[in-house]
């Protein structure tokens, strides 16, 4: 019961913002108690995971039909996501806590995180497919109705990428759920029970499907087009919940849907997914250095960081899935920062290209000095957070394949390349003689208080992430090839 | 295990300094900024002090209290080893680093930034001390990338200028490329040792097996050491590094950053010289940095830039040692050069102080030795103890080094002869156009002013270190061989040698001897050949082609960058996937226009349809 | 069994059929589709009275009242059309152009 509350409650709470205004009340003090409420709940839920002291939670439900079972199950690696999903939920609405914005604004930010707790709970696959599209919907409106100048057609792209995406998704558990069928005579949607053939045509067809699917939401290149103009037109709260938690379902996918199923002959297809994350690094590293909005630069930064998830996580070893996972963490904290902050700075000016800014150090030196810790964390500097999940995916990797690994680590070395130098244009820079922007404010006491919210855990991360990596092992240990 | 207090208090003293400064500091009271930094640099050097004199007597520290990532049996720590290597250069940093740090308190009085500085300044002395105490490698490597972020900070200090962001950016970036060695080295350590191993006193005696993969980890080690420790191809970063603040220069020349680099090679002595080839090759790619940035030293005009190349060319003295075999010859060298490099820096900033800028050039001087003659003591002894002249601290380290590559022969001591002669003479040739004349050409301030004492008392103690820390050379040979892993029967007192004595200090005095003629008796030359033969100086300032090179890169780099990300990416694969909505528009219209809205049209249709039904049927 | 018949009846359904097919005038076309009607009602009738079986014509009878409501029907839309455009013409009604 308690793990239909995780996705319901938010539900309902979006229903409550949503009709608030019927009732006098302001929609985003019913949304933001809402969202602290659930993190609330997650966080009381899940303590038994600290300290190994309870290995998984699940709540086995009755079959309703064809063996579609409303059933939902959490181990540490899905509460570490609940956490963060309910975490950076709270940051994004208080992100945007200034702005006058209607009740279906805020709603959607709780409609988007009951859907994505469901996805990260379901246990059945067609729950979780279920929750998968359902995730479009809030994240199409809050792109397309509150983005910037060009959000119609970002939203749009978003949509139908990801939707196409999604079908492939379909087929493949499909495949999966027809081959059970016809091997065992009976229908199930299991994530434990369904596995995929050992060999044939049927199977590497059913995980290029997964892999398509999946990957469209990582975003894998070269399906990644739709990822840097949602960005650039979302709101900021819309891309840090983007960056931060819709990117990672993506990933949590390949732990949860795509490796138990393929574990026969998953081996062969490492390579092959290793390669792919490699390309990734490389490429979002290489684009980003070419970028000039600062959004789209930290999008294609997201595409770089998320093949280091995807890398450790097709290692198959100890270091490198709990490399991964962490990476998964990781990387929501330090983007969910920048977009935070970048968000800050847009607020303020409605500018968001590198050349647009310059010396913001001498008018915001707070902002500064947020923003110098957060670049850093983000290209991997040891004691942050950013290094740990990298070290350990690549030391999965090398274990796998040198020379992935190797690209890895010249993807690590970019990361400096295109950071630094936009941390460099906007805040120490001569400002520009072309820009007229106002004077920036600095960050006042909530905006820096949400901003501490997202940087002690980057240091705690980087110097101790023991508790973390044992929260999150026992539920890749069984993935471990 | 007890962890002493003096290892608690190399660290704790820091962190708690940074963090008191950060949060109380930095806002109110920012002119105090440098007190708690001082305090903590005095704990530190006494805790490095009872350090140092622990190991002498033969007490090897090595712990890993705090378990750092955790995976099952795959894990890394947190950990210390204190042994005669880390006790060295500990000590080194401790106290050196303390007295630019008191110095810099003079030296940066009434800057408006003065809170800032002291708290990146003492970063980069943590982050050093952290570095050298290290047990494990992957812990040296957080410590490594926090000297590389650190120095970033302080380099692009007076970020307002353009050169400064620049340089600092070409300093982090030069390493980066450095930390790809490192990073490459540790994932390959990893994968032929189990994760413990990363520990250096489990890892070396294992080193018999995977030869193969640890003459791979040796080179990739190197590489790593080339970018930190300015090495050639990857120098060029530490020249234009001169856009910080001059203790700044003095910090990271003598005791912090490019030590670092010297230091990862002789800590991972016993994996480097596993490799075939490798040692060879350091000291091949040592001798060329020395002479090379030696001749260009001799070339320069700005005062710091002349001591930068300088720092270069020893530097490449050190890790020529190193690849002779002497690594603790090359290890003393690095003390001794940690003090005459300071304390000529400091001398340096002393003159940048009295001239009220943040550099000088020769133009400027000229004569400075009866305006500030405190400074230009301390500069000439300093400057003796760099070209090596007996008895000064760097004759007994650079003669140690010298005399093994004479022992070689062939290209060594001719290496060696050049490294002798040009040390001597660039040096030299600095003092006598910074203090003497002035010349015609030079239009030196009239009314410079010494510094005051919380600089020149700092000063003083580093000259008497650049003065005197070689009569130790058996306490630190002794300290040295201290639970130094692997290196033990490397650990030799060179005796003392007439015939390294007789050609290193003839080739020294023939250098200072040509100094004198090229700036005292012909006062003009200096001046004149820049005139002449303009090509020359061209030459000299593009560090023969390296810099075109370099700049050649970086545009690549972004070309390619441009090509991915803006050409390939958004415009023509995205613009591929943006038309697919095209083609679905067309198709579109094309089928709409079957459909005229017409009734009769619509009648056809189904007629056809109820034929093709018909025909269906009949079959 | 007659074949006249059939090919009377056949002949009326293609004349019908073409009417509703190629002429535009709304009226026509109706008309068009009443001799349709008619042409399918005459072997029903000769069918029914060959096997003697009133059911036939029951059928015939009710496809009548069908025909009559569906005139009906049609004639009241050409007339709402009439009132509103000035020609019931087919041409004139393409609002469902794609």
């Amino acid at each position: 019961m308690i793990l239909t509350l995780f996705w319901a409650f938010p539900v309902i709470g979006a229903l409550f913002t949503l009709f608030s205004p019927a009732f006098n009340l302001r929609a985003r003090w019913v949304s933001i108690i809402c969202a602290v409420m659930e993190l609330y709940l997650v966080l009381q839920a899940g303590m038994g995971f600290w300290g190994g002291r309870l290995a998984s939670l699940s709540e086995p439900g009755k079959i309703l039909t064809y063996g579609i079972s409303y059933s939902f199950s959490m181990d540490g690696l899905s509460w570490a996501l609940c956490l963060l999903n309910a975490f950076l939920t709270v940051i994004a609405l208080l992100s945007s806590w200034k702005q006058d914005l209607s009740a279906g604004f805020w709603a959607s930010f709780l409609f988007l995180e009951g859907a994505v707790m469901g996805v990260f709970l379901a246990q059945d696959f067609f729950f979780f497919y279920i929750f998968w599209e359902a995730m479009l919907i809030p994240m199409f409106f809050i792109i397309g109705l509150w983005g910037s100048e060009n959000r119609k057609h970002a939203a749009i792209k978003f949509f139908l990428f990801t939707f196409f995406g999604s079908l492939f998704l379909l087929l493949g558990i499909l495949a999966l759920v027809v081959f059970h069928h016809q091997s065992t005579g009976v229908w199930s949607w299991d994530m434990d029970i369904l596995r995929a053939p050992n060999h044939g045509l049927y199977a590497i067809l059913a995980f290029a499907a997964f892999v398509v699917g999946f990957g469209v939401k990582i975003p894998l290149v070269p399906i990644h087009t739709w990822l840097p103009d949602a960005h650039t037109e979302a709101p900021a709260a819309g891309s840090i919940i983007l960056a931060g938690v819709l990117l990672k379902v993506g990933v949590y996918g390949f732990l949860r849907g795509l490796l138990p199923a393929f574990s026969e002959w998953g081996m062969k297809s490492l390579p092959w997914l290793g390669g792919l994350a490699a390309i990734n690094v490389i490429y979002g590293a290489l684009s980003a250095m070419a970028q000039m909005d600062l959004k789209r630069l930290i999008a294609y930064s997201s595409i770089a960081h998320l093949g280091f998830c995807v890398l450790g996580i097709a290692s198959r070893t100890a270091q490198g899935l709990a490399g991964g996972s962490l990476q998964l963490i990781n990387h929501g904290l330090t983007t969910g920062a920048l977009f935070l902050m970048v968000g800050f700075l847009y607020e303020r000016t409605h500018k968001r290209g590198l050349a647009d800014f310059g010396d913001l150090v001498s008018q915001a030196p707070i902002l500064t000095f947020f923003f110098g810790v957060t670049v850093f964390a983000s290209i991997g500097l040891p004691g942050l957070n950013g290094f740990v999940g990298e070290f350990m995916s690549l030391s999965g990797m090398a274990k796998v394949s040198l020379p992935i690994a190797v690209v890895g680590v010249f993807g690590v070395t970019i990361a400096a390349f295109y950071l630094l130098p936009a941390f460099q244009a906007v805040f120490l820079g001569e400002r520009s003689s072309a820009s007229v922007s106002p004077r920036v404010f600095d960050l006042d006491f909530r905006e820096q208080a949400l901003l501490w919210l997202l940087i002690i855990p980057m240091f705690i991360i980087g110097l101790h992430p023991g508790p973390l990596l044992n929260i999150v092992g026992p539920a890749i240990g069984k993935l471990i090839l | 295990m007890a962890i002493p207090l003096s290892v608690v208090c190399l660290f704790a003293a820091p962190v708690s300094a940074l963090l008191f400064g950060y949060f109380f500091l930095l806002k109110r009271k920012q002119e105090w900024m440098h007190w708690p930094m001082i305090l903590s640099c005095a704990v530190v050097g006494v805790s490095a002090a009872s350090i140092a004199a622990q190991v002498y007597s033969g007490h090897i520290l090595d712990v890993s209290p705090f378990k750092w990532m955790p995976v099952g049996a795959w894990s890394i720590s947190f950990g210390v080893r204190l042994d005669g290597l880390s006790a060295i250069v500990l000590s080194l940093v401790a106290l050196v680093g303390g007295l630019i740090h008191v110095y810099a308190s003079g030296y940066m009085e009434g800057d408006p930034a003065f809170g800032r500085f002291f708290l990146a300044f003492h970063l980069f002395y943590l982050s050093m001390i952290g570095l050298v105490v290290s047990n494990n490698y992957v812990q040296m490597y957080l410590f490594w990338e926090m000297v590389g972020l650190s120095s970033y900070l302080l380099i692009g200090f007076w970020y307002q200028k353009a050169s400064a962001r620049r340089a600092s950016l070409q300093a982090f970036f030069t390493n980066r490329v450095g930390d790809i060695g490192f990073f490459l080295a540790l994932l390959i350590l990893m994968n032929v040792f189990p994760a413990a191993h990363a520990r250096f006193s489990e890892l070396f005696p294992l080193l018999g097996q995977g030869s193969l993969a640890i003459s791979w980890v040796g080179w990739l080690l190197f590489l790593a050491a080339i970018a930190k420790s300015a090495q050639f191809p990857l120098y060029f970063w530490l020249p234009d590094a001169m856009e910080g603040p001059t203790p700044v220069s003095a910090l990271m020349h003598a005791a912090t950053m490019v030590t670092a680099g010297i230091f990862l090679m002789a800590r991972s002595w016993p994996l480097i010289s596993l490799a075939p080839h490798l040692p060879t090759t350091i000291a091949a790619v040592g001798a060329f940095t020395a002479v090379f940035s030696g001749i260009i030293a001799a070339t320069r005009k700005d005062l710091k830039r002349i001591l930068a190349y300088s720092t270069v060319s020893h530097l490449g003295i050190m890790a020529f040692g190193l690849g002779l075999g002497e690594v603790s010859s090359a290890l003393f060298h690095l003390v001794t050069h940690g003090f005459f490099k300071a304390a000529l820096f400091l001398c340096a900033g002393n003159i940048a102080h009295a001239l009220h800028k943040s550099t000088a050039s020769v133009d400027e001087t000229g004569g400075l030795l009866k305006k500030i003659p405190v400074t230009a003591v301390f500069f000439t002894a300093a400057a003796f103890s760099l070209s090596g002249i007996w008895p000064f601290a760097g004759f007994y380290s650079k003669d140690a080094i010298l005399g093994a590559a004479f022992d070689r022969g062939g290209w060594a001591s001719v290496a060696g002869f050049a490294i002798a002669f040009l040390s001597a003479f660039y040096i030299f040739r600095m003092l006598f156009l910074a203090f003497l004349g002035p010349r015609e050409e030079q239009h030196p301030p009239e009314h410079p002013h010494e510094a005051g004492p919380a600089m020149n008392v700092p000063l003083f103690f580093i000259v008497l270190g650049a003065i005197g820390i070689g009569w130790f050379g058996t306490q630190f040979y002794h300290l040295a061989s201290s639970g130094w892993l692997g290196v033990s029967p490397l650990v030799k007192i060179p005796g003392f040698d007439w015939s390294s004595f007789i050609r290193s200090t003839s080739m020294a005095g023939l250098g200072i001897l040509a100094a004198y003629l090229w700036t005292m008796k012909w006062p003009s030359f200096d001046w004149d050949w820049r005139r002449n033969m303009p090509w020359i100086e061209t030459m000299a300032d593009a560090d023969f082609g390296v810099k075109p090179m370099v700049a050649a890169l970086t545009l690549l780099v972004e070309e390619l960058s441009y090509l991915l990300g803006i050409f390939w990416d958004k415009k023509t694969w995205d613009g591929w996937i943006e038309n697919t909505s095209l083609w679905a528009e067309d198709a579109a219209k094309t089928v709409s226009s079957l459909a005229s809205g017409r009734l009769n049209d619509s009648l056809w249709w189904i007629l056809l349809g109820g034929g093709v039904m018909l025909l269906r049927l009949l079959k | 069994m007659n074949h006249s018949l059939w090919l009377i009846s056949a002949l009326l359904f293609v004349s019908g059929l073409c009417a509703v097919v190629l002429r535009k005038q709304l009226l026509v076309m109706l008309f068009g589709l009443e001799i349709m009607i008619s042409a399918a009602l005459i072997p029903l009738v000769a069918q029914a009275s060959f096997f003697q079986d009133s059911n036939g014509l029951a059928a015939v009878l009710i496809i009548l009242c069908v025909a009559a409501a569906e005139a009906v029907v049609g004639l009241s839309l050409i007339l709402h059309l009439k009132k509103n455009k000035t020609l019931p013409d087919t041409d004139a009604l393409a609002n469902l152009k794609g």
